[in-house]
């Protein structure tokens, strides 16, 4: 059995003409140039596509032969195995197998992997290292978009009544800042640090001298602070990057901005869920009707169908979330008027 | 012309007369290198990451073996056992650090871990440089490396380090407008140029040495026209998005005000997350906008580059020479990005090969006597600054 090859001798970069015979007894001869040494003593390199396959000779002698299916058949018939993984290269099945695989293993790192391991991450990190983002969060906040209350003294001692009822006897800090934006317009959030801001804009909209309306929105972002949700979306983020990262090697930039993009519009729903059921446990506590809250959110609702050329969007509207919530909400309400 | 006449001249080596400029050849393809790759990420997957280095070895003999010079390959030869020992001190000392610094909080011994590895930055640089040419081999004959490691310190330090805090202390003190960016502008061509220098002088095929002749003058020059280009793109695009934004808002008002929503949101965990189909395609639109003009930029530099390292060295008497398109190279890669994101990332063996064939086949190498290179033979050592820097994905442009 013979194949051609080309011939180095690892001494200089000269290139030799040769014909590589495979013997009965398992032996490899180049008779140009005196070589015959036993098979085993030779290391062939495993198939790659359709690379020239090199001979390594103990020598230092190299050989490389582009007879890429007959050296297989010899070494078959010489009862070599050939690599296992150009099989599975080879095989039309079992590269279409590969793409499934690896689409499902993305999938799956990309949410419940990743949920999973956030949570893990977000139980662990130090109260410290959250204080510290919240502040730098809130600062950067009161720059661009916040600005002081126009709230009277009365309305805000009430509502920080119901704050500090809804956290005493936590161990995390939390502290609520009151603030006007027309640019956000009705709102409130959390930071991690268990920081909750409160437009004056969302106030106005209630309809409860008692605010006990917001009293239901401050428990619904003390609910996003409780189960860390911006932290899960955050470390989350990092997380998909990484694997994405690793996936697509040396286009690094995509790799920050894609997740970003899917976490944002898919997570959040789950997590607006999870807080509405918080809120609702703890009014519960407090004894407080859902009716105040669910009322509040049909204020929303209406508010942003009457301005919808508003510069003001905040994205609730007709938007069958919001109605599933308000149900939702009134659906707690267990004294039914 | 003149070259070749002047060559005629002098016939004291008959050989020399005959010596071209040949292009060098890749004979890859993008669906072969697929079905590579993805069996590579399965495996990977399947193995819980030790077959990655199975899978960088195969994945750099796959386009090693394909790059032909004078009608022989090149071939890549390290080996995956040595590679996963180095992944796996680079990961476990990577993780150690986070463990200190994340979640016990000891940051005095995270900031000792993190100081060493600063440290240690010049001698993994050089290492990485080291395992790149003695794992690569043409005609049986392996590059190697001989720069120093103090060499390495002294780039770092001397020509990097103080050039930086003196640029640092003089803007400082000296209030004139764009003064520091000008510095630094002066300040990068001269490290580009010291530590090409210092890579390629230092790099031997065989017993041959490799020579850089490039100059700063011509670094500046490479800045200046990259700067002009990127003007006049990003002109070219702000103009395009300006008219579609025109348009679409004569279309419809509703869709416009949020592409202007968009820019003045706050990114704070908000109340009610916009989750409409415009909040989620707005931010796939900017995308859209801002990765390909990054990456027109990647190509660019890359072309322009690439040509001054290709021009501007020599393998003894062998030249070496570059004519890509930069702003072909700008194309390719900016069309790549937009092939991956509609792929979601499937097509990716495809625009590797693509980038790549196009820049190897714009490469040339004039040698009058392929035979003539010796051999010092093959060598192993640690893998360790290859995959620091291949993990933390620092691109030292070999």
């Amino acid at each position: 059995m013979f194949i051609n090859a080309l011939l180095y001798d690892g001494k200089s970069s000269k290139e030799h003409q040769v014909i590589i015979e495979f013997t009965q007894n398992r032996h490899i001869k180049i008779d140009s140039h005196g070589i015959n040494v036993a098979l085993e003593e030779v290391e062939i390199e495993s198939r790659l596509g359709n690379i020239p396959r090199v001979f390594e000779f103990p020598n230092g002698v190299r050989c490389k032969s582009e007879e890429n299916d007959k050296i297989d058949q010899i070494l078959q018939s010489l009862g070599i195995e050939s690599s296992k993984t150009h099989k599975i290269e080879s095989s039309w099945r079992l590269t279409v197998g590969a793409v499934f695989l690896t689409a499902l293993f993305v999938w799956f790192s990309l949410t419940t992997g990743a949920n999973y391991t956030a949570n893990i991450i977000a139980s662990m990190l130090p109260d410290d290292t959250l204080k510290d983002i919240g502040k730098s969060t809130l600062e950067k906040l009161d720059e661009e978009y916040l600005f002081p209350t126009k709230l009277s003294e009365e309305n805000r001692s009430i509502i920080q009544a119901h704050f500090d009822r809804l956290t005493e006897n936590e161990d995390i800090h939390y502290q609520l800042h009151f603030r006007s934006s027309q640019k956000i317009g009705p709102n409130a959030f959390a930071l991690p640090s268990g920081d909750i801001v409160l437009t004056d804009e969302l106030v106005k909209l209630s309809k409860d001298k008692e605010f006990r309306d917001i009293l239901g929105v401050l428990a619904h972002e003390k609910g996003h602070i409780v189960k860390k949700h911006t932290l899960r979306i955050a470390i989350k983020t990092g997380i998909s990057g990484a694997i994405l990262g690793y996936l697509t090697g040396d286009i690094s930039i995509l790799v920050t901005a894609i997740p970003t993009v899917i976490i944002n519009s898919s997570y959040s729903r789950d997590f607006e869920r999870e807080a509405d059921e918080y809120a609702v446990s703890e009014l519960k506590r407090l004894n407080i009707s859902t009716k105040y809250i669910a009322q509040l959110f049909e204020e929303l609702a209406k508010e942003n169908k009457l301005d919808e050329n508003s510069t003001v969007i905040s994205l609730i509207s007709s938007h069958p979330m919001t109605k599933d919530r308000i149900k939702y909400f009134k659906s707690k309400d267990e004294k039914k008027y | 012309m003149e070259e070749k006449i002047i060559e005629q001249e002098k016939p004291k080596t008959p050989k020399e007369e005959i010596a071209e400029y040949k292009p060098f050849v890749f004979k890859g393809d993008g669906k072969e290198f697929f079905r590579i790759w993805i069996v590579n990420i399965a495996l990977t997957i399947l193995t819980l990451g030790i077959y990655s280095a199975w899978a960088k070895v195969r994945t750099n003999r796959y386009f090693y073996a394909n790059t032909y010079l004078n009608e022989s390959n090149f071939e890549y030869n390290a080996k995956p056992q040595r590679i996963l020992v180095g992944r796996v001190i680079v990961v476990g000392l990577y993780g150690l650090f986070l463990l200190f610094f994340q979640y016990l909080g000891m940051y005095d011994v995270a900031i000792g871990i993190f100081v060493i590895a600063l440290l240690a930055m010049p001698w993994l640089v050089r290492q990485a440089i080291s395992f790149k040419l003695r794992n690569t081999s043409y005609r049986n004959i392996p590059f190697r490396y001989a720069g120093k490691t103090s060499s390495f310190y002294y780039l770092f330090l001397v020509n990097g380090l103080l050039p930086l805090i003196i640029i640092m202390a003089i803007s400082a003190f000296i209030p004139i407008p764009f003064l520091s960016l000008i510095l630094f502008f002066i300040f990068f061509g001269y490290v580009y140029i010291k530590f090409k220098e210092l890579t390629i002088t230092n790099s031997y095929y065989g017993n041959a040495r490799f020579r850089f002749l490039g100059v700063k003058e011509e670094v500046y020059g490479i800045y200046f026209k990259i700067m002009g280009w990127m003007i006049l793109f990003m002109a070219g695009i702000s103009t395009f998005i300006g008219l579609l934004a025109l348009l679409v808002s004569i279309i419809g008002g509703e869709s416009s005000e949020v592409l202007t929503q968009f820019a003045s949101q706050p990114d704070a965990n908000i109340e009610n997350v916009p989750d409409t189909f415009w909040a989620t395609i707005t931010p796939i639109l900017t995308l859209l906008v801002y990765l390909p003009i990054i990456f027109l930029q990647k190509g660019l530099s890359d072309g322009y580059f690439s040509n001054f390292v290709r021009n501007n060295t020599l393998l003894q008497n062998a030249k070496l020479k570059g004519d890509i398109n930069p702003l072909k190279l700008a194309w390719i890669s900016a069309t790549n990005v937009m092939a991956l994101i509609f792929s979601l990332g499937l097509l990716y063996p495809w625009t590797k090969v693509r980038y790549i064939k196009y820049k190897l086949e714009h490469t040339y190498f004039k040698c009058s006597d392929y035979d003539q290179f010796k051999s010092l033979g093959y060598e192993e050592g640690s893998t360790i600054g290859e995959e620091t820097l291949d993990f933390f994905d620092i691109d030292i442009g070999l």
